[in-house]
This record gives structure tokens, sequence and C-alpha cells, in this order.
């Protein structure tokens, strides 16, 4: 019986030097693809290759032939030997690789617990071996049923939801602060790639004014080009503070550029709406009093970098919730997988019975040429009635055995008992 | 009958209040869906035991203490599970159901005893009644949105995110909260005050300066006009707004206090 298994090696077990060689353009995986299925070792396979991990999930009736072959076909392409990647590998089957490849695909694997990234390069992944007619039935539910539960992780927990880059950080902050950014307007003063990095991120959340100021003028323009933004004099940094909402700060100035006397000035022409500095200056360009002024916020780099910890932390609360969630998943599919195995039985026990009821139905009828149609009627009833009665026994035994782990030997019976062709895979019929 | 519909809903309040607060800090999906579960058949009873109150008693329920005091939580909590529905402010009830059973704890006793009849019936004191249950109860929510946002603006200060700071909702989805519920609250109340004035004004002549619920009710409402004040003029926005909805609220319990306390005309 071919049995489904996940074999690879990842960031957690291969250093970067091995993942990065064996990282295989598309068309490099799409032929390993199919050598892999011509050789016959593989009903199913699919590759995936990225960054952090390469990984093949298949269907075998030998995994462990099936793994040396996939892995002695990729690290070919980079001159490894196989004896040297055997110590770096990892194989999961049956239940173990569902597992396995629902918690990758939901991102409960990768380095950046939650990154969103890695569902879209599993699906590629999948889409490719698809292309490459490498994907049967069984990696088609199992996929299928992957994206799904990436989805539900994503939707019903927050796991991907909190930022965990510096920048990032800060935009979230200020949809904390403003709620919609619609209608706000960013500074941008001095020209740290941080800072600039910062404006981008809050100017894509909804095509954001942005002010670019810096004591070099021709660079204040240079960069408000770049930011699709306008360039203010230096001089009116404070007029400005009356006008924006997000003001970032990214000098080389020794000592802050902004003080708590010109914001609380500030705040009193703004009418107390909100302000938020963004200081990723070091050392600081916004004065510490800042912060203490109300509806004032002033995060400076360290503050952030403080955020983004308590982000972490709250995105692996959530992983517990969200592993909790995939294990419930494995549970169903697995179920699934179960009756999956044992539904060609029943097909084609089901099939042989009706040809049977059938042939004798006809011929019944063809002795009793004077019946009316309540005769015929009832007469078909009646034989199928019988069929049913009869096939729901070993109907009901076949999920119960296989749901116990019994089920090829079952199936053999079944198929034996009631002379199914093929071990159990459907008759063809004309 | 209709007290102990009553202590079914308020039993309901208690246990929704206790896993509201609890799922502000726990962050499970099934304790914030018990919780609206629990906060809907609460109201439900709550409805109905002042609908049978109001069968029982062959009267408008609105003319006791009591009575209006309930009624002003049923409305608060209506108020609470539309906005819950209608915004970004899931956890509204976290903060609004406490203040609930405070204000519904004590209610019981005064529901219960059938004896105390109102002195009047007529129809401005009900129509006085009325507006200002409305008022009440959006000012109660003004209360929570209060401080809802001064717990989130101190989180957003000290710079360490905690549970709440990723429940609650953003500052300025707060601020138009506790902006709206004053801005309809104020004139239900400016219109129920007046309007109760003017009626113990012919009722009562000028012993209405004596009656210490109408005094502190006058006292509650200069601070909401002055906060209304403050906002429309501009400057009264964010954390100034939070502080002054909390003194309003306390004007407003002190106001309910003194209803209870001293034995003025209004009765208790």
């Amino acid at each position: 019986m071919a049995s489904l298994f996940v074999t690879g090696m990842s960031h957690r077990t291969a250093p970067l030097e091995v993942r990065e060689q064996l990282a295989l353009e598309e068309d490099k995986v799409r032929q390993i693809l199919g050598d892999l299925s011509g050789r016959g070792l593989l009903t199913e396979v699919m590759i995936l290759s990225t960054c952090n991990r390469v990984e093949v999930y298949g269907v075998a009736e030998v995994p462990g032939e099936a793994r040396s072959a996939a892995f002695s076909l990729l690290g070919a392409q980079r001159g490894l030997r196989l004896p040297d990647l055997e110590a770096l590998l990892y194989t999961r089957t049956e239940e173990d690789a569902v597992l396995h490849v629902f918690r990758v695909a939901a991102s409960l694997d990768s380095m950046v617990l939650g990154e969103p990234q890695i569902l879209g390069q599993v699906k590629d992944a999948f889409a490719l071996a698809q292309s490459s007619s490498t994907v049967g039935p069984l990696l088609h539910t199992l996929m299928t049923q992957a994206f799904n539960v990436a989805k539900k992780v994503r939707t019903e927990t927050e796991i991907g939801r909190l930022a965990v880059s510096v920048s990032f950080a800060a935009v979230e902050l200020a949809r904390k602060i403003f709620g919609s950014l619609e209608g706000k307007s960013v500074l941008l003063v001095g020209a740290g790639e941080m800072g600039e990095l910062a404006a981008r991120h809050l100017v894509d959340q909804g095509s954001l004014p942005v002010y670019v100021t810096n004591r070099t003028r021709s660079r204040a323009e240079e960069l408000a080009r770049a930011l699709a933004g306008t360039a203010v004099p230096f001089d009116q940094l404070d007029a400005s503070m009356e006008s924006v909402d997000i003001v970032i700060t990214s000098t080389a100035a020794p000592e802050p550029i902004i003080r708590a006397a010109e914001v609380q000035r500030a705040m009193h022409a703004r009418r107390s709406r909100p302000l938020f500095f963004i200081d990723i200056a070091v050392p600081r360009n916004v004065e510490a009093a800042v912060n203490g002024l109300p509806n004032v916020f002033c995060y400076d780099v360290d503050d952030l970098r403080g955020v983004v910890e308590s982000n972490l932390r709250e995105r692996q609360r959530e992983a517990q919730r969200a592993e909790a969630l995939v294990q419930r998943e494995v549970e169903r599919f697995a179920e699934r997988l179960k009756d999956l195995e044992v539904v060609p039985t029943i097909v084609s026990l089901r099939e042989k019975l009706e040809a049977v009821r059938r042939a004798e139905v006809d011929r019944a009828l063809a002795r009793l040429p004077n019946a009316d149609a309540e005769t015929r009627r009832i007469i078909e009833a009646l034989s199928e009635a019988i069929i049913n009665k009869v096939l729901h026994a070993p109907t009901v035994k076949l999920r119960d055995s296989s749901r116990q782990g019994h089920g090829p030997r079952w199936i053999e019976l079944i198929s034996e008992l009631f002379g199914l062709r093929g071990g159990g895979k459907p008759e063809r019929r004309e | 009958m209709n007290a102990v519909l009553f202590d079914v809903a308020l039993t309901a309040y208690i246990v929704a209040a206790i896993s509201a607060v609890g799922s502000l800090f726990g962050r499970r999906e099934q304790l914030s869906r018990f919780t609206l579960l629990l906060t809907q058949a609460g109201w439900i009873c709550h409805t109905c035991a002042i609908l049978a109150r109001g069968v029982e008693l062959h009267r408008l329920p609105i003319l006791t203490l009591a009575e209006v005091v309930s009624v002003v939580i049923w409305a608060a909590v209506l108020f609470e599970l539309w906005v819950e529905r209608h915004s970004e402010i899931r956890v509204l009830g976290a903060f609004v159901l406490p203040v609930v059973l405070a204000l519904g704890l004590g209610l019981p006793t005064g529901l219960r005893s059938l004896a105390f009849e109102p002195q009047t019936q007529s129809g401005w004191v009900v129509v006085h009644v009325s507006l200002l249950l409305v008022g009440l109860a959006a000012l109660i929510l003004n209360f929570g949105g209060a401080l809802m946002y001064l717990l989130q603006d101190r989180q957003l200060k000290a710079k360490h995110p905690g549970a709440i700071y990723y429940r609650l909702p953003s500052l300025e989805a707060l601020d138009r909260l506790t902006l709206t519920t004053l801005a309809v609250a104020f004139p239900f109340l400016t219109v129920g005050l007046a309007l109760g004035m003017v009626s113990a004004g012919h009722g009562w002549g000028n012993r209405l300066l004596f009656d210490p619920l109408a005094l502190f009710s006058i006292v509650m409402w200069l601070v909401y006009a002055a906060m209304l004040s403050g906002r429309a003029l501009g400057h009264w926005r964010g954390r100034r707004a939070a502080y002054f909805a909390i003194a309003g609220f306390f004007a407003l319990l002190l106001t309910l206090g003194a209803g209870v306390l001293f034995q003025g005309r209004h009765g208790s």
C-alpha cells in the first residue's frame, strides 16, 4: 500500500550553506519532478524549494527509497553527495506527514513565525508539480486541505497580524493611535535610510501625503521626488508640526532638534489633535520629554524594538492556538484519508452487485411481458432494497476497520470474497 | 414574576461581565462568543422583566427610581451590543457590564417592593424620565469609552504593549465613541432635565431647589455641558476629554446616589 510521506531539510536541520545550494530554480525542479516520477518509485510527488527549506512531498510504496532518489537528484545539481545530505534530512509519513505539511503551509514551522510568504511558495510548488503532471488524488486532497488550514489559521488567530520589523511596528502603532490612516500626513525629517523606509511603509498604507525636510535643501528635494512627496524648508519644521500627524526623524544631529516647548506650541495650534513621533535617529532627534505631553506619542528605535519583541511573544502565544487548530484539522484529515482508502472498494462492490441486479431484473421482466408499471416498479424496488441491505454490513465494516487501521486487510478480504477485479480498484465497464 | 426575571437577567450580566473581563486578557475567541451570547440572553430576560412589571402593575414601569435605573441599564446593554456589532470596538462589554452591575445590583430590593407607588403619572413626567433614560444609558457608554481610552493611552505612552494593548481598538476609535455618546446623550439630558424643571416648577414651586436629586443632576449637566463645549471649541480631546467623561460620570453616580439616600420629592 503506497503511503504519504514528507522528506527534506529546513532551517531547523540544515545550515544556510547547504540550503542555499539546494534552492533550485523552477526549470531544474520541473526536470527533477519528471525524472522522479519516471523511475516509478513514487506515484505522486511535489518539491518545495525555498531558501529556508527543501522538501519533497510524495506518495510511495517505500518512502526511504523515494527519499534517497529525490535527494541524490537534488544534490547532484550542485555536486552534493547523498551521504553528506542524509544527516540533515528528516522524513515523516502518514499522519505525521500531514501534520508537517499543514504546519509548513500555516507558517508554524517558519523561521519568522507567521510570515506570509511561505503559503505562496507552497502554492507555487504545488502548481509546478501540477503542471508537470506529478500530482495525483492524494497530494491534491492534501494540498487543498493544507491551503484551507493555512487560511483558517490566518483568520482565526492573530499569528500573522503583528509587525515583526521596526518599520512595520511604526505603521502598526500609527494605526493604534489614528485608526485608519486615511487623511493623515507624514513629515520626514532627515535623510536616513531607516527613516525613508518607515515613511515608505506609511505612505503605502493609503498614499498618505508626505513632506520631506532636510538641512540640505537639495537632499530634501531628491528624497521628496523619490517618495512622491513635497520638500519643505528646514526652518519651517515647527510650522509643519502643526499640520502633519506623523513625524519621522532620522537626522545625524548630535542633539535633539525637536524640543518639548515647540511641540507644546504646535499642539496648541493643532487643537490637541494627536501627534506621533517616530524617532529613528541615534542619538535621538526628539527630546524625551515630548512623550510626556498629552496626546503626543514618541517612539525611538529602542521603543520600536521593544514593540517588535512584544509582538513576537504575542505571535508565539497565538501560535499555540494555531497548533491546536492544526492538530484538530490533521485528525479530521486522517479520518478522510482512511475513508479515501476504502472508497474504491465500496464503489466497485456496489457496482458489482448493481450489475448482477440489473441483469437479473431484466431477465425476470423479460419473462413477465404482461407486467404493468406498478409490478415493474415493485420488482425494481425489491431488488434495490436487497442489494442495499446486503451492502450495508460490509460498507460499515470497511469504514470502521480502516479507521482502526486495518483497512488493507479488509479491502483484500472483501475483494476476494466478492471477486472484485484489481484488488479494490473500480471495475471498468463499457 | 418580574423580579425573578430580573434576577435571572442580572445573573447573566454578572457571568457575562466576568467572562468579558477574562476575554480582555485571555484572548479566547470562545470566551468572547460566550460573553456575547450571555449578554444577549440577559438582555432578553431583562426586556421580559420590564414588560412583566408593566403588565403586573398596569402602568409604565419607569416611575420609581429603581425602575428607572433598571431601564437605564437595559438601554445601556442594548447600546453596547449595537456598538460592538457596528464598530471595531469589540471589548466594550468588559467596561460597560461592570458599570451595569454596579448600578443593577442594588435594584432587586427596590423592584420587589411593590408597596411604594409613584406620586405622579402625568404625561410630562413620563417624557421627562424617558428622555433622561436614553441620555443616561449613552453616558454609561461614554464612561466605558473614556476608561478604554485612558488604558490604551497609558499603554501607548508606556511603550510596553501588554494584552490590553492588542485587544483595545485605536485611540481614534475610542475618542470617537466618547464624542458620539456625549453628542447623543446631551440633547436628551438637556431636554429631559428642562422638562423635569418645568413640570416640577408647576407642581412643587420653589421646593425644587431643595430636592437633592434635582440639584445634583444640575451639577452633572454642567460638567457634561462644559465637556461638550470644550470639545466643540476644539481643545478638549483625547486624554483630557476622557478625564472629563469620568468626572461627569461620577456626578451622575452622585445624582443617583442622592436620589437613593435623601428622601427628596423623587422618592426612592
